[in-house]
């Protein structure tokens, strides 16, 4: 990975930016959003697809904005940043999944019914 | 004697070249900011699961839910201005390929104000919640709430310091080695922050308001 110590400008960093791929992802992103929107908004499913049509919506905009945006691709000047990227992604599953596993577990088998109170779902 | 057999003399040995042909410091520099962008994203992993635990319908006890105070086309006009923020700071590091001054400032300005009306609508969004009573210490699930969005909307805040100061060390010193790598990590920096609004808006405002 040899580039000189000239002119910071050509740096493959900087090179890599393409207008076309800002664009692709800030249009994918923004019609998943606007689709998520019209979707919650207008109740046009019923409770379960919403949630997973939301959860695709919400699952693709990501996977653009990091490829067209991050850069996150498997070409040399990348692979370290997509390795990384996937060792972390163990991490949020752990963290966010077995978290929220162990509290609905936890709830369900410990919170006593109080008159009065909302109850679980 | 083989030649592993010798014993190393420590004012001999060089350890390292200090013209090593591929000692790259924005790359290097490029895939340390990225660690801490991963890093960044573990804090915010905590806050959603802090989130997720805390918005059982019993976390509100017998307060506001989201379903209630979440305007959702409210929330995406926000959206859209941080994408068209992101968007801008794009057009400004593809100004920066061709070395072009005044397209990166451009571009770094559109970013400030695009990103100014994210964080003024938030503010005006918290405002009017207040107002209504739905305040962070109301119950559990709402002080989860505010502390993930909020913790979001520091980070804009930080950001926008930050092209500001961007802003003023490109008049001042150029496209140096030191101020592009810094483009780049604010870069990195300003795309994250749209990656966890998708998160923070499909699955804390819409879940929210539907359920």
């Amino acid at each position: 990975m040899s580039h000189g110590h000239s002119d910071p400008i050509h740096h493959p960093e900087v090179q890599m930016a393409t207008n076309r791929n800002y664009i692709t992802g800030f249009v994918v992103s923004s019609l998943l959003m606007l689709a998520a929107t019209i979707l919650v908004d207008g109740h046009i499913l019923p409770s379960f697809g919403l949630l997973l049509a939301i959860i695709g919506c919400a699952g693709i905009a990501i996977i653009a904005q990091v490829y067209f945006l991050l850069h996150i691709d498997i070409s040399e000047h990348n692979i370290w940043n997509t390795v990384a990227l996937v060792m972390f992604i163990p991490l949020f599953i752990i963290t966010i999944g077995l978290t929220w596993w162990m509290f609905s577990q936890l709830y369900m088998r410990t919170m006593p019914m109080i008159p009065g109170m909302p109850g679980m779902h | 004697m083989h030649a592993q057999d010798k014993v190393v003399d420590p004012n001999e040995v060089v350890l390292w070249s200090d013209d090593y042909e591929g000692h790259d410091v924005i790359s290097t520099r490029t895939f340390g900011f990225w660690m801490y962008v991963l890093s960044d994203g573990m804090l915010f992993a905590t806050l959603f699961a802090a989130y997720g635990v805390l918005s059982y319908s019993h976390s509100y006890y017998t307060g506001p839910t989201p379903a209630q105070f979440v305007a959702p086309w409210y929330t995406f006009i926000q959206t859209m201005a941080l994408f068209l923020s992101v968007l801008a700071y794009g057009f400004a590091m593809t100004a920066l390929k061709s070395g072009s001054k005044a397209g990166v400032v451009n571009g770094i300005i559109a970013s400030i104000l695009l990103g100014g009306v994210f964080l003024g609508l938030n503010i005006h969004d918290v405002l009017r919640m207040i107002s209504i009573g739905v305040t962070p210490e109301t119950s559990g699930g709402l002080s989860a709430f505010y502390a993930l969005t909020q913790v979001h909307a520091a980070h804009i805040f930080i950001g926008l310091i930050w092209m500001l100061v961007m802003l003023y060390q490109i008049m001042r010193q150029g496209f140096t080695e030191d101020t592009v790598g810094r483009l780049i990590s604010l870069r990195m920096f300003w795309q994250f922050q749209a990656v966890m609004w998708v998160f923070i808006y499909i699955f804390v405002y819409l879940w929210g308001y539907m359920s």
